[in-house]
């Protein structure tokens, strides 16, 4: 109606019009949303960013020192730790739950008596809460009284492994606790992509005679790519920010064996009140997990293009 | 990706602009009240006070009554908080500009903080005057000869044991004993009792169990840099470890092991812990909890030693520079750690700053305290030694002992190794 009434007069104006029109529309849908996220996790993150740049304690003026703080980081050792750790960490847990999920989808995905108690049962760890997944572990890994150890020794071990009480096998104990965990979630999301592939794929590889093991090579993981992309991008983000599990199971010890970067922020900016310091490590923590992550993009995007 | 990281580091920002919104919306609506009556009197004053874990630490009520008793017409309202949380939260509200009158200093450490940073109100004019002289504990507030800060209680080191075990072991109450012959002792008392083990002490995981006693009785400095004083007592600690003597360290990490359950399970017959155990342990022989038959030895010494030395950490009571009621916050502090006030707290079974022997026959006196001379003598060790010294790099220092010692006891480092750790990453990382 009313542009009907608009005088037909200059060409440009009106659709220029139009156009803005349609952007503040558009806007005005996101921003209920948009402003939630900006002021509580887009405003946070850059003055997260900024604060990088500073010294601040909380409680004085905080003072532009610029590159000081990573300057400091290149030069801490304990930074170097939990950036060895954290990969050490990473490197342990992405393959292994991977490997651990997709098997289980595969185990899962058939017509068996109860496989929906199993499949339940595989996913019972993610729901669990972490802090009682964490404590009860330990309890197992026990060097001198925890089943684990007594399992071992019972198999003829001389002597097994002190689990979180050696610096050797600390951060083997919580990988192995998270790869528990972890496991039935990405089973969930792996069963889902098994069942996207068509039947007749399978029926009729076995007609030319294919193998179970070359059925799998070449139709079950191929297909599955964009699952697994999914799978690993969410995997490595997840590996780099660990955080509760090891504070709650090991706390970083012994010594600083399992100490990880995510706790070293904690430690430094909430603890010791180094907010530009722990700002700056958690900074290097982003720009890791930004590079990894484009990194496998890119690699998705070529193989794809394939 | 960091996003998870960044929430908790903002708090501290946001916690600020709330906190002073709430104080300026305090101010406005407190605007017309300016006339309230300053301390005392029959005016009607709410004195705000920092606690933690109020339910679980008796002495806050016990002070708290005997103060409102004492001061009709001014009220405590307890800020209660997680003992675990407390550094970090009472470094946030003082930051924030909170104006609660009384802050607790539950450390040394975190008081160095807030005095060197002018949160705290100066009291040299209370630590000079009446009792305070005698208070145990009242150098470590010394900051340049001004206090900020007066200790209401003070907790030292002591040998808790099983006088069941010592009896069935032909034992006498152990009255001076040396680091050797206390590892003989605990390798003498470690035994299977009906298919339960009976460990002949508990060491706990914290560093102080080796570092804090080591340092002060040899006179070591932990913030030195250097660290061979440490040797002796961790080859104590490990030798006791090795006899199978005590709960294997790792294990006690790996299982969060609680030094209350095994004393009070009997599990352990001896037990080196701070004084503040005694007030939980009357607690727990009260409500039925453990039955084990307890008495207190002095800590055990080094060889040609004369006296006894052990370590210890007062707990204190600060005015806060912003208090609302400042004059009502310095009279419940001197309160505290005045005569009344000892009086209180010793009532509950915990150790008074303010030390006088009628203060400790009335500690003797409590129901379930052991009652032999040995007890006794342990309770007035000759000098106890300050845990941790204070300064700006305490922190920074205490989380590296804290590492090593952890290396050298769940054995992945000899114990020369460990040290020559501690004294190379002490100097590098903190005192360059």
């Amino acid at each position: 109606m009313a542009h009907v009434a608009t005088p037909p007069a200059p060409t440009a104006p009106p659709h220029r019009r139009r156009a803005w029109r349609d952007i503040l529309v558009g806007w005005s849908f996101i921003l209920p949303n948009f402003v939630g996220f900006a002021l509580f996790t887009l405003l946070p993150m850059l003055a997260a960013f900024a604060l990088a740049f500073l010294d601040w304690d909380s409680y004085s003026t905080p003072e532009w020192v610029g590159l000081e703080n990573f300057q400091q980081l290149w030069a801490d050792e304990n930074f170097h730790v939990a950036l060895r750790n954290t990969l050490y960490y990473a490197a342990g847990h992405i393959p292994l739950t991977l490997v651990a999920a997709l098997g289980l989808a595969i185990a899962l995905n058939r017509k068996l008596r109860g496989v929906a108690f199993f499949r339940t049962a595989a996913f019972f760890p993610y729901i669990t809460s972490l802090v009682a997944v964490a404590i009860v572990w330990n309890t197992l890994f026990n060097p001198t009284a925890g089943p684990v150890n007594q399992v071992l020794e019972a198999l003829g071990v001389a002597s097994p492994p002190k689990w979180v009480a050696s610096t050797d096998w600390a951060m083997p104990s919580v990988i192995i606790t998270s790869v528990w965990r972890d496991m039935g979630y990405y089973m969930v999301l792996y069963l889902a992509g098994l069942q996207t592939i068509p039947k007749e794929y399978y029926e009729a590889a076995r007609v030319d005679g294919a193998s179970a093991w070359q059925r799998f090579w070449n139709i079950t993981l191929p297909c599955l790519r964009p699952t697994t992309f999914f799978v690993i991008v969410m995997l490595t983000i997840q590996s780099f920010k660990v955080l509760d599990l090891i504070v709650v199971m090991t706390d970083g010890g012994p010594g600083r064996s399992t100490l990880v970067l995510a706790q070293l922020v904690y430690r430094e900016g909430i603890t010791e009140g180094k907010f530009g310091y722990s700002s700056a490590v958690a900074l290097v923590l982003f720009v890791i997990v930004l590079t990894v992550t484009v990194v496998q993009f890119r690699i998705n995007e070529r193989r794809s293009a394939r | 990706m960091t996003a998870s990281n960044t929430p908790a580091r903002v708090r501290h920002p946001l916690v600020k602009t709330l906190s002073a919104a709430a104080a300026l919306s305090l101010a406005l609506t407190a605007c017309g009240g300016s006339s309230e009556p300053a301390s005392g009197g029959d005016g009607n004053v709410t004195l705000s006070v920092t606690v933690w874990n109020m339910a679980k630490t008796p002495e806050f009520k016990a002070l708290f009554d005997a103060f409102e008793a004492a001061n009709p017409g001014i009220k405590i309202k307890p800020v209660d908080i997680l003992a675990d949380d407390y550094a970090e939260k009472v470094t946030t509200m003082l930051a924030g500009g909170d104006k609660t009158d009384v802050i607790t200093m539950k450390n040394v450490t975190d008081y160095s903080r807030y005095s060197s940073r002018g949160q705290l109100q100066e009291l040299t004019d209370l630590a000079k005057s009446g009792d305070a002289a005698n208070l145990a504990g009242l150098d470590a507030f010394n900051v340049g000869e001004k206090y900020f800060a007066l200790p209401y209680r003070q907790d030292f080191w002591l040998l808790y044991y099983n006088k069941t075990y010592f009896d069935k072991a032909g034992v006498k109450a152990p009255e001076t004993l040396t680091w050797d012959e206390y590892a003989k002792l605990a390798q003498q008392l470690t035994k299977d009792e009906g298919g339960k083990k009976v460990y002949g002490t508990y060491h706990h995981t914290w560093r102080s169990v080796v570092q804090a006693i080591s340092a002060a009785q040899t006179g070591g400095d932990q913030l030195s840099g250097e660290y061979s004083f440490f040797t002796d007592q961790y080859n104590v600690a490990l030798g006791v470890q090795k006899s199978g003597s005590t709960l294997d360290f790792g294990t006690a990490m790996a299982q969060k092991s609680d030094y209350k359950t095994l004393f009070e399970t009997g599990a352990t017959a001896m037990l080196p812990m701070g004084t503040w155990y005694i007030s939980a342990l009357l607690d727990a022989k009260k409500n039925g909890k453990t039955d084990v038959e307890w008495a207190l030895a002095p800590m055990p010494q080094r060889p040609g030693g004369s006296g006894v030395t052990t370590f210890g950490s007062p707990t204190a009571f600060a005015v806060n520079k912003k208090a609302e009621h400042a004059d009502a916050a310095k009279k419940f502090v001197q309160f505290a750690a005045g005569k009344a006030g000892a009086e209180a707290i010793s009532k509950v079974g915990v150790v008074p700053a303010l030390q006088s022997p009628e203060i400790t026959s009335a500690y003797f006196a409590l129901d379930g305290m052991p009652t032999d001379e040995v007890s006794k003598k342990a309770f007035e060790p000759d000098k106890v030694n300050l845990e941790m010294p204070v300064s700006e790099n305490t922190s920074d220092i205490d989380t590296i002992l804290r590492e090593e010692h952890e290396l050298i006891m769940v054995g992945d480092k000899p114990v020369a190794d460990g040290i020559k750790s501690m004294n190379e990453r002490v100097k590098s990382e903190v005192l360059n």
